[in-house]
C-alpha cells in the first residue's frame, strides 16, 4: 500500500521522469511534513576534511610541519638512535610506539601532549580556503561568539569572510594535505566497516528540483555500504537507522530548500556519527549547515558540510593516531597551534574559544532510509 | 439472480461432460537419462538431506523447447560417465560416514572389520528399490553385494565395501536412465502397457521432479496405478505434497531456458549493480513468484504476466530501486509494485528483462524472440548468417534509441520479416534497460514502448503482460509444452485432440497450472505405449549395454 504522496508519483508521465525520487519516497519519512510531499535519502561515502592546496604549496611558504618522529630524532644522540632502533633495524613506520614517548617522564606527547614544548608548528598563510561565512563577517575580529581570527577568500568565487581555522591548523602537514593518509584510512575503514555511517534524510520535498521548504535529518546506518564488484558503493540500497530505546540514536534536523537541485540548509547543531583510525566519536558540529548538489538522475549528491568542529575532540581524534609517522603530525605543536587558531564558542571563564570553523567535503549515494519503527509500505503487500 | 445462473451452469456441464481423453497411441518404450536435478533431488531423497550431491552431467540438447524431451537421446560420454563415478563415491563415502550410516542402515554388521553378506543383502535390497525405482532381482541385488565383500576383504571395513556397492548402482544406467519397462496389457491381448514401476517413475519426476517415494512405489506393488481409483488416490496425495513446488519449478526452468542464467553476464562498467548474486537472485525471483501465483494461491496462469505480487532481496531491490526492511540473510520480502508501476508480470521482472538482453544493452529483438518462443510457442528463425548490424551498431549514428535504430536496420528485406514479428513486443519492454532497471529514455531521448501483439495495441510493458496474458497462443502453449513434458516427446500432429482435451480442460479450470497437471497425471496419456519396435529394442540395448560395461570395468 502506497501514501498519497507515493501514489501521485506515477499520475502523470512528467512525474514518472521524476520516478527515481518518486520511488524513493515511499521511505517512511519521520517529519511527515505535507501529504503530497516526497523524501529523498542519502547515504554519505566520502568525508574529507577540505584542504585548499594550491600548485606550489603557496600557503605554506615556509613549507610543511615537522613531525613527531623527527623531532624524536633530533632530540637523540647517535648511541640513542642506534639503541632506539636496534643499530637502525627498527624504521620509522615501526617506532611509532616508541617515537611519542618522548615527555619528560616517558609521557606519551600525544595523549599528554603539555609534557614537552615543541617548536610552533607551521599553519597556513595562505588567502583562500572551502568553506563557508560561518560568523557572517568579513573581518574575523572578535565576537561574543568567536575569537579573533583571520578569514579566507574562496578560491572559485571570491566568497570574502570564509572562516575555516581547521584547515590553517592542518593545511601544512603532509598527512592532512588531500589525498593525505589518515583520511585516506580513514575512508577506507568506513567503506570497509559499515561504522560510523551517516544517513541523510530529505522530507518535504514537493520537487527533487526545487524544494522551497525542508526538512533534513541526519541518522546512522546499521548497515554497512552495498558495494558493487568494484567495490564502489550502489544506489538506491537500503539502509535501516540505528535505534536505540525506540528511537533513532542520531536524529538532528536542519530546516532547508531545494533550489535548482542544489540542497541547501540552515545552521543549527548537529551531532553525526564518526569513524575513522580506529576511533569513534560523536562530534556535535556547531552551526552546522549543509550544501549538496545532487545529480539530475538523483542516484548522487556531493557538497560540504560546514560548522564549528570541537577542537578537543579533534586533538583527541588526532592524538588516537598515536603519532603515526603517516600523519606527518605533532601532537604538542598541534595542540598550541589548535589553541591559538580556535575561533568559535569561547568558554566563558577563559575567553579561549573551544572549536574551530571547519569544512568537510562529502559525497553521497541515494538510499532508501529504513525507519525500523514504521511500515515499509512499498514493500509489503 | 438464481434463474440467470442456471443456463451458464447447465452449458458449463455440458461443455464438461464433452471433454473427455481421447484415446493416443503411446511412443514406444524408452530411457531417459535424469536431468541435473533429477539426479540431485533424488540422492536427496533417497539418502536423506544430510547427502547432498552435484550433478554436472553432459548436457542436454534442447529438442522442441525442452530439455525432458533431449534427455531421451541423451548418451553419456567417458567423461561424463568420469564425473558420475566421482560424484558417485562421493556420495557413497558420505553415506556410509560414521554420522549418517546409523541412519540407513537397517542392520549392524557382526564384525565392522570384515565382509557380511546378509547384512549387505537387507541394505541394497532396501536402497536398491528406492535407486532403481522398483523391486531388484536376484542377480541385481548379488551384484553389489559380490563388490562389496570383495572391497570389504581388500579394505578390512565393512562399511568401505558397502560404499562401493553403492557407488556401484549409483552409476549403472538403471539408476541414470529412467528407463521404460512394459509388461502384457492384459485387457488388450497383443499389446503391452508400462508395468506398474514406470508408472510411478513417470508420475513422480512429473510432479516432483524426483524419484517415487515409498508410499508410492507399495502403490506400484500392490497394482494401484493400474487402477483408475488408485492413480487418482496416488495424483491426489502428490499434488497436496510441498514437493509439488519442486515439480513445477523444474518444469518452468526447463520451459523458460533457465539454464541461460549460469552463463549471463553484464557489462560491470554499464552495469555495476549486476552482480552474481542479482543474477541468482532474479532467476529465484521469477520462480518465486511462479511456484506462489500457480501453487500456492492457485491463480490463473494468464495472471502471471499481469500480476505485480512478487517478491525480492536487497539485491534485487537496489535493481529496482524501492526499500526494503533489513532482511535475514537470504530472506526473500513479499513485495507488490503499485497499481500505477510500469512493471506488471514476469516478463517485467529483472529476470526476463537481464536473460533476453546483451552484456551492455537491451535488446527488444531478443526479448521479442523469447516471448514469441518461449511463452507463445512461436519460431523465430535464426538471422541470416550476412546480416549487416552496421546500421544499428553504429556508435556514430544519429538513431539514439532502439526503435530508431531497429527502423534502420529494418530497412534490409532479409531481416525486416524476422524483425517484423519479434521488435514490435520486444520494444515494449525498453523502458527496462539491459539488466532490468527503470528508465525513460535513451540517449536524451524520450522512450516509445507503444506497440502490437498479434493485433492487440498497447503503450506500455503493463500493457504488452496485458496483451500476452490474453493472446490464446499463451495458454496453448504452455499446455503442449507441459504436455511434451509429461510425456518426454515432441507432440505430434497425432496429439492434436489430446491437447484439444487438455486445452479446454484447462480453460474449465480457469487456467489453473496445478489441475492441468493433474488431469496429465491421471490422463491415460501420461502411460500410454506402444509396442517396442526392432530398431527401438536394439538402442535400448546398446545404449544400456554400453554404460553398463563400463559401470563393470570401473568396478573392478
Amino acid at each position: 500500500m502506497l501514501n498519497q504522496s507515493s501514489k501521485e508519483c506515477f499520475k502523470s508521465p512528467l512525474n514518472w521522469i521524476f520516478s527515481i525520487a518518486c520511488v524513493m519516497s515511499l521511505t517512511a519519512a519521520t517529519p511527515a511534513v505535507s501529504a503530497d510531499t516526497i523524501t529523498l535519502g542519502f547515504v554519505v561515502r566520502d568525508w574529507f576534511t577540505s584542504v585548499f592546496n594550491s600548485k606550489f604549496l603557496d600557503e605554506c611558504p615556509e613549507g610543511l610541519s615537522v613531525a613527531n618522529d623527527e623531532i624524536w630524532w633530533r632530540g637523540l644522540s647517535k648511541e640513542e638512535r642506534a639503541k632506539a632502533t636496534e643499530n637502525g633495524l627498527i624504521q620509522s613506520l615501526a617506532r611509532q610506539f616508541i617515537t611519542p614517548r618522548r615527555g619528560p617522564n616517558g609521557e606519551h606527547v600525544c595523549h599528554d601532549p603539555t609534557s614537552v614544548i615543541d617548536p610552533p608548528m607551521k599553519v597556513v598563510e595562505g588567502k583562500y580556503s572551502y568553506g563557508a561565512n560561518l560568523d557572517g563577517d568579513t573581518d574575523g575580529s572578535r565576537t561574543p561568539k568567536t575569537c579573533s581570527h583571520v578569514n579566507f577568500t574562496h578560491p572559485d568565487d571570491g566568497t570574502p569572510g570564509i572562516d575555516n581555522q581547521m584547515y590553517r591548523l592542518l593545511g601544512c602537514i603532509y598527512g592532512w594535505r588531500r589525498g593525505g593518509l589518515p583520511e585516506a584510512n580513514a575512508h577506507e575503514g568506513r567503506g570497509t566497516s559499515g561504522l560510523g555511517m551517516i544517513l541523510i534524510e530529505v522530507s518535504g520535498v514537493t520537487d527533487p528540483r526545487n524544494s522551497d521548504d525542508v526538512i533534513v535529518t541526519f541518522y546512522r546506518s546499521i548497515d554497512q555500504f552495498a558495494l558493487d564488484g568494484s567495490g564502489r558503493p550502489l544506489p538506491y540500497s537500503s539502509y535501516n537507522i540505528d535505534m536505540k530505546d525506540g528511537k533513532p540514536r542520531y536524529n538532528d534536523s536542519l530546516k532547508g530548500a531545494i533550489k535548482d537541485g542544489v540542497l541547501t540548509t540552515a545552521r543549527g547543531d548537529v551531532r553525526l556519527p564518526f569513524y575513522g583510525n580506529y576511533n569513534f566519536m560523536h562530534p556535535i558540529i556547531r552551526d552546522m549547515g549543509l550544501r549538496l548538489e545532487i545529480a539530475p538522475d538523483g542516484a548522487r549528491a556531493n557538497g560540504m558540510i560546514t560548522g564549528y568542529y570541537n577542537m578537543d575532540e579533534f586533538l583527541y581524534y588526532n592524538g588516537g593516531m598515536t603519532g603515526h609517522v603517516s600523519g606527518g603530525d605533532n601532537c604538542p605543536s598541534m595542540y598550541v597551534a589548535a589553541h591559538e587558531l580556535a575561533d568559535g564558542y569561547p568558554d566563558p571563564d577563559t575567553g579561549q574559544c573551544t572549536h574551530l570553523s571547519s569544512a568537510f567535503e562529502i559525497g553521497t549515494y541515494a538510499a532508501f532510509i529504513i525507519h525500523p519503527d514504521e511500515e515499509v509500505k512499498s514493500a509489503n503487500r | 439472480m438464481k434463474v440467470s445462473f442456471l443456463p451458464l451452469a447447465m452449458i458449463l456441464v455440458l461443455t464438461s461432460c464433452g471433454n473427455s481423453e481421447p484415446e493416443i497411441t503411446g511412443a514406444p518404450p524408452d530411457m531417459r537419462r535424469l536431468t541435473d536435478g533429477q539426479y540431485v533431488n533424488a540422492i536427496t531423497d533417497i539418502f536423506g538431506p544430510q547427502i547432498k550431491a552435484e550433478s554436472h552431467a553432459d548436457p542436454l540438447v534442447r529438442t522442441d523447447g525442452l530439455f525432458a524431451i533431449g534427455a531421451r537421446s541423451a548418451r553419456i560420454t567417458p567423461s561424463g560417465f568420469d564425473r558420475y563415478y566421482y560424484q558417485a563415491r562421493t556420495i557413497a563415502q558420505r553415506v556410509v560416514s560414521p554420522e549418517n550410516r546409523t541412519m540407513m542402515f537397517p542392520c549392524e554388521p557382526r564384525d565392522a572389520s570384515a565382509a557380511d553378506d546378509r547384512c549387505a543383502r537387507l541394505y541394497f535390497t532396501k536402497i536398491g528399490r528406492l535407486l532403481y525405482r522398483r523391486p531388484l532381482t536376484a542377480a541385481e541385488v548379488q551384484t553389489p553385494i559380490d563388490a562389496a565383500s570383495e572391497a570389504a576383504k581388500v579394505g578390512g571395513d565393512f562399511y568401505r565395501g558397502i560404499a562401493v556397492g553403492i557407488a556401484g548402482m549409483l552409476t549403472t544406467t538403471k539408476f541414470l536412465f529412467i528407463i521404460d519397462s512394459t509388461e502384457p496389457d492384459p485387457d488388450l491381448t497383443g499389446n503391452v502397457r508400462l508395468t506398474s514401476f514406470s508408472k510411478a517413475s513417470r508420475l513422480s519426476f512429473l510432479l516432483w521432479n524426483t524419484t517415487p517415494d515409498e508410499p508410492l512405489l507399495a502403490a506400484a506393488e500392490t497394482g494401484e496405478l493400474h487402477t483408475k481409483e488408485g492413480l487418482k488416490r496416488q495424483v491426489d496425495r502428490m499434488m497436496a505434497s510441498p514437493r509439488l513446488d519442486t515439480g513445477v519449478r523444474a518444469f518452468f526452468k526447463d520451459f523458460l531456458e533457465f539454464e541461460q542464467f549460469e552463463t549471463l553476464e553484464k557489462d560491470s562498467i554499464i552495469y555495476p549493480a549486476f552482480t552474481i548474486q542479482v543474477a541468482e537472485d532474479a532467476k529465484e525471483q521469477v520462480l518465486r513468484t511462479i511456484i506462489d501465483h500457480l501453487v500456492v494461491r492457485n491463480q490463473d496462469y494468464r495472471a502471471l504476466f499481469t500480476t505485480r505480487q512478487t517478491f525480492i532481496t536487497g539485491a534485487l531491490a537496489r535493481i529496482y530501486r524501492v526499500p526494503t526492511r533489513r532482511p535475514a540473510d537470504g530472506a526473500w520480502i513479499p513485495f507488490e509494485f503499485s497499481e500505477n508501476d510500469p512493471r506488471a508480470g514476469i516478463l517485467t521482472q529483472v529476470g526476463f528483462a537481464a536473460l533476453s538482453s546483451h552484456p551492455g544493452r537491451s535488446s527488444p529483438t531478443l526479448r521479442g524472440k523469447a516471448i514469441r518462443e518461449h511463452i507463445l510457442c512461436q519460431r523465430v528463425p535464426d538471422p541470416p548468417g550476412d546480416v549487416d548490424f552496421s546500421l544499428f551498431e553504429d556508435p556514430n549514428s544519429p538513431n539514439k534509441t532502439a526503435r530508431e535504430r531497429l527502423t534502420a536496420h529494418r530497412t534490409a528485406p532479409a531481416c525486416a520479416g524476422c524483425h517484423k514479428i519479434t521488435d514490435p513486443i520486444g520494444l515494449a519492454l525498453e523502458n527496462l534497460d539491459g539488466i532490468g532497471q527503470l528508465r525513460t529514455t535513451e540517449n536524451g531521448e524520450f522512450i516509445d514502448a507503444s506497440g502490437d501483439l498479434d493485433g492487440t495495441v498497447f503503450t506500455d510493458a503493463a500493457g504488452l503482460g496485458r496483451a500476452v496474458s490474453t493472446n490464446p497462443a499463451t495458454t496453448s502453449c504452455v499446455t503442449q509444452r507441459l504436455a511434451s513434458y509429461a510425456l518426454g516427446r515432441s507432440i505430434g500432429p497425432e496429439d492434436r485432440e489430446l491437447l484439444r482435451y487438455l486445452e479446454a480442460g484447462f480453460a474449465d479450470d480457469g487456467y489453473r497450472v496445478p489441475e492441468l497437471l493433474r488431469r496429465i497425471a491421471n490422463s491415460e496419456a501420461l502411460f500410454a505405449i506402444s509396442v517396442p519396435t526392432t530398431d527401438n529394442a536394439t538402442v535400448l540395448s546398446n545404449a544400456d549395454g554400453t554404460v553398463q560395461e563400463k559401470v563393470q570395468e570401473r568396478q573392478l
